[in-house]
């Protein structure tokens, strides 16, 4: 057997090092739909990114964001948001922007 | 031999057992008692409240938490050790998994007995037969003091950089757990001594608190595959190092016991009995008086199930005219049992002779003198070319 394939793990076991290298899942590919904010309504509680089961909620000062190369658009933010901030948009609307 | 001479025991193999993890100095112990095993976990309790066992012992409420808490201590850097059997096997069935694929060199005793399904609570290979897969190193052992001088070997297997593999010792339960036997347990300067060349290895990584690394976590596409394919290149290296410990361990010890396979009387034999376990000392027995009797038979201890010892194997049994194997399980799905099944993938190397496959000593029943005669004289009738019955259940031929 020829093995062609680059080692992706410095160790013999499957350790990685967060620092230097991640195989991250892609579970931004896995969305249909994402949390579009209204941040009129926002008072920054923070609860979105306590639920938040991937925690890819991101700290922006007064509000959070979605990372969506993490967020799966479960909708679990938007359905927790006491005060109706956060709206599940499909992604069909915004086209191929990403 | 090195070691210090030392008075004989009597102890049961369960005593045993314990006395060899304790020698081996383990950090982390978590088990929960099931029987044939119990007295392993009750003994190295004792050791622990008399001082003599520096392990942090945690008292677990079933065996998956028993793994999981010895996977991360091992993961942490720890020495481990832990000890179930059959239900308790079967209920640690996620974790034992994932302590292979961390590659978490976690020493475990199996004390073999029958699966769930049927309520037996009996004597039987059928648990880790079930677990074959699980991408652990399986062992099979004979005797008491086999089963001491193989748990202290497991370390330096399961422990090796180059290995860095779960270890599951077997040995079977009732015949051997609650047997008492006179053993010689080494001294613990000697046992230091036999394991101080693991303390020369590179440390293998180690998770640490507040440093950003994980294991396992990150095993998508060709990590999934690299990892697995590392696993299991290591898994083909341990075929060697069994080989090469156990001879180290008898340089040590005076006590060696073949490696991956001990050979009986096998190199001028025309054909060979395969078995494992306890009843590999009863077949020496018959193997010596149908030797007298004039027919040249051999036998093969299987000692190491996974990985398969292929080579060993093949170079043991090339040339015969005729094998038969005695399993303790079964193969659900396949007519031979197991350890008959995989033997017979090897015909390739030692062409296709007659392989019977004979299964015995299920659920406690005794795989005994009269029955072993019976294998080696079908075995030598077959060799001579004359038709032979596949597969044998012995207990189901006879009247009771």
């Amino acid at each position: 057997m020829v093995i062609k394939h680059k080692n992706i793990f410095e160790t013999e076991s499957c350790w990685s090092n967060a620092d230097k290298q991640m195989l991250c899942l892609d579970t931004g590919g896995w969305r249909t739909e994402r949390p579009v904010l209204d941040q009129t309504k926002c008072n920054y509680c923070g609860l979105c990114c306590l639920y938040c089961p991937p925690q890819c909620m991101l700290d922006k000062g007064d509000h959070y964001e979605a990372n969506l190369a993490f967020c799966k658009g479960c909708g679990i933010c938007a359905h927790e948001c006491p005060r109706g901030a956060l709206t599940m948009v499909p992604e069909g609307e915004f086209g191929n922007e990403g | 031999m090195k070691a210090k001479t030392v008075k004989p025991r009597v102890m049961t193999g369960n005593g045993a057992a314990a006395y060899a993890a304790m020698l081996c100095r383990p950090e982390v112990v978590a088990s929960y008692p099931i029987t044939p095993q119990t007295e392993v976990v009750e003994q190295l309790s004792a050791f622990k409240a008399d001082g003599v066992l520096d392990a942090e012992m945690v008292e677990v409420e079933g065996e998956n938490s028993a793994m999981n808490i010895v996977c991360a201590a091992s993961i942490a850097g720890a020495r481990v050790f832990t000890a179930t059997s059959s239900y308790g096997l079967v209920y640690m069935y996620d974790t034992l998994l994932q302590t292979a694929g961390f590659r978490a060199p976690v020493v475990m005793v199996n004390v073999n007995r029958e699966t769930p399904g049927i309520q037996a609570v009996s004597a039987g290979q059928q648990d880790m037969i079930s677990t074959r897969d699980s991408g652990w190193i399986q062992i099979i052992v004979e005797n008491d003091q086999e089963i001491i001088d193989q748990i202290i070997m497991a370390y330096r297997i399961a422990e090796d950089f180059n290995i860095q593999l779960p270890i599951m010792v077997n040995y079977d339960g009732y015949y051997l757990s609650y047997l008492a036997e006179a053993v010689q347990i080494p001294d613990q300067t000697d046992v230091d001594a036999f394991l101080a060349p693991l303390k020369k290895q590179p440390q293998r990584p180690r998770l640490v608190p507040g440093e950003a690394r994980g294991c396992g976590t990150h095993g998508m596409e060709m990590g999934y595959v690299e990892a697995r394919y590392k696993h299991c290149m290591a898994l083909d290296r341990v075929k060697n190092h069994v080989d090469k410990i156990d001879k180290e361990f008898g340089e040590y010890f005076g006590r060696s016991y073949g490696g991956q396979i001990e050979e009986y009387k096998c190199a001028d034999a025309d054909i060979v009995i395969v078995a494992s376990g306890s009843a590999a000392g009863t077949a020496r027995t018959v193997i010596d008086s149908k030797r007298a009797e004039g027919l040249k038979v051999g036998l093969v201890k299987l000692r190491l199930f996974r990985p398969f010892p292929e080579e060993r194997l093949a170079q043991a049994l090339k040339g015969k005219k005729a094998i038969g194997v005695i399993d303790r399980s079964v193969s659900f799905g396949w007519k031979t049992g197991p350890m008959c099944t995989e033997i017979k993938s090897l015909c390739s190397k030692i062409g296709p002779v007659p392989i019977l496959s004979y299964i015995d000593g299920l659920a406690n029943l005794d795989i005994n003198i009269p029955h072993i005669g019976r294998v080696i004289d079908e075995v030598a009738v077959a060799a001579k070319g004359k038709p032979y019955q596949e597969v044998t259940w012995i207990p189901m031929e006879e009247e009771r």
